[in-house]
């Protein structure tokens, strides 16, 4: 895991869990109704960003890569 | 207003049991902070009130429980119990199963699933009638779970029995808190010895080897007592309620011949169906939490100390949230409350989403026509779910 990505959240999709924000307080927060978004859009790649996005039950989070703008998760199918 | 006509909602009445609706209706429009003496607590029925308490794990605490007779029992809850624990205690536990509960790996077990429904629908095909939730409802949940944590086939039966007796209300009104509840755990000590000298892919062997960072800040691995509650938790809160989304698919299919047909006709629009029958009969119809601080809904106070009850059932009908929501419609895109939302979204959803629709699609492959035997079909209703204890279908349409 390494490079910079683009993470966002869906909106739609969110369920407002707020896991993300347990599990990587450096790169998601809450605002006031519980919904999450990225703290900037563009961050250092990490596991622990990896695992918010994974863990996330509704899969809301998105990162690719910042510069060939490859998706990561979710992955291609 | 006489006196017949007088708002009283009593959970544990079991006429409110085939239709709640009409009842959960006048709560949300009439009563929407609803106060029950008799069994002391309140209830919230509205959409948003339901959404905003779920949310708010600071006013509404899940540390005595989330079933109302556990909250008024005042009884000690095991340690690790993380449907029983707020953040940050909570948020360390969770995110130990979020990990390897992603909805990534629960999509690798279709297979598995897929599997086991075929085998179940085995014998019943061909049949004019059968028993939906005696053929796959009660059965399957418990397998997938069983799956999951790897135990072993031939005694998964035996835990769902176990599990389910802990949380029965039947014959009894509410459900009797031993003194040391500890939901059937002791089943799954024996595996946990068991696992750590047979290792294998499944979940109690990643529990066991999971290393974290406790809320003390201490790196380490779970102790035996934790994994066996994380194996109880997970097989308790999966067990019911998914079997009785399967019971629920087959009624609603019957109840509704034309939506049925399009789903046989169109199998992606199975999982729409699922959501919407998530919403308009969810398993778990209501969550209960324990007041810390002094809370306001629609003007009215509910004091610190009361146990409230937050009706999904109700808030998945609310008018103000979904247009016409006594119509049910697979093809409604909704976001319900079935699941809940905050911190306590339910960890299984996307399990109960891969049974419901595997479910669906292996039954819709077998029979296309069928209707419900309602004077034999028996509805339950226990502390927590409400569904089918037995629906039997009566084949008129078959794929041959």
């Amino acid at each position: 895991m390494s490079g910079r990505w683009n993470v966002s959240v869906d909106r739609r999709v969110c369920a407002r869990t707020g896991l993300c924000a347990a599990s990587a307080p450096a790169q998601f927060e809450l605002d006031e109704t519980g919904q999450s978004h990225a703290r900037a859009e563009t961050t250092a790649g990490s596991d622990e960003v990896m695992e918010a996005a994974e863990s996330c039950p509704v899969e809301a989070i998105a990162i690719s890569d910042a510069e060939t703008g490859e998706p990561l998760f979710p992955p291609e199918s | 207003m006489n006196a017949a006509d007088e708002l009283y909602w009593d959970p544990y009445d079991h006429s409110f049991v085939v239709d709640p609706y009409p009842l959960f209706n006048r709560m949300r429009e009439e009563s929407p902070v609803y106060r029950n003496e008799r069994y002391d607590f309140y209830a919230v029925t509205r959409f948003a009130h339901v959404q905003r308490g779920l949310a708010d794990w600071r006013t509404f605490s899940s540390a005595r429980g989330d079933i109302l007779e556990l909250i008024q029992s005042g009884v000690e809850l095991p340690p690790g119990t993380l449907i029983f624990e707020d953040p940050p205690v909570h948020d360390v536990h969770r995110r130990l199963l979020a990990r390897v509960f992603t909805p990534r790996r629960i999509a690798t077990l279709e297979p598995q699933v897929r599997a086991f429904c075929r085998r179940a629908l085995e014998p019943v095909t061909g049949a004019d009638r059968f028993d939906l939730v005696e053929a796959v409802g009660a059965e399957m949940p418990m397998r997938v779970i069983g799956m999951l944590l790897g135990i072993p086939e031939a005694d998964q039966p035996a835990f769902r029995d176990r599990t389910d007796s802990a949380l029965s209300t039947e014959g009894r009104g509410r459900m009797e808190v031993r003194e040391k509840e500890d939901f059937g755990a002791e089943q799954f000590r024996d595996y946990i010895q068991w696992r750590k000298e047979h290792p294998s892919d499944d979940l109690m062997t990643e529990l066991m080897n999971a290393e974290f960072e406790d809320e003390n800040g201490v790196r380490r691995t779970l102790t035996d007592e934790e994994v066996l509650t994380y194996c109880t938790v997970v097989a308790g809160a999966g067990n019911e309620t998914t079997g009785r989304l399967i019971g629920w698919f087959g009624a609603l299919m019957a109840r509704y011949p034309e939506q049925r047909r399009q789903l046989a006709a169109d199998p992606s629009l199975i999982p729409g169906a699922i959501e919407e029958i998530l919403r308009f009969e969810p398993t778990g119809p209501f969550t209960a939490r324990y007041v810390v601080q002094d809370a306001e809904f629609h003007g009215r106070t509910v004091p610190a100390g009361s146990a409230i009850l937050f009706v999904q059932a109700a808030a998945n009908r609310d008018p103000r949230r979904f247009p016409d929501p006594d119509r049910f419609d697979i093809h409604r895109v909704t976001q319900h409350m079935t699941f809940g939302v905050g911190a306590h979204y339910c960890l299984g959803a996307a399990l109960a989403r891969l049974e419901g629709r595997v479910a669906a699609e292996e039954i819709l492959k077998r029979f296309t026509d069928w209707d419900v035997d309602w004077n034999a079909a028996e509805l339950a209703q226990t502390s927590t779910v409400r569904g089918w204890k037995t629906l039997p279908l009566v084949v008129e349409g078959t794929r041959r």
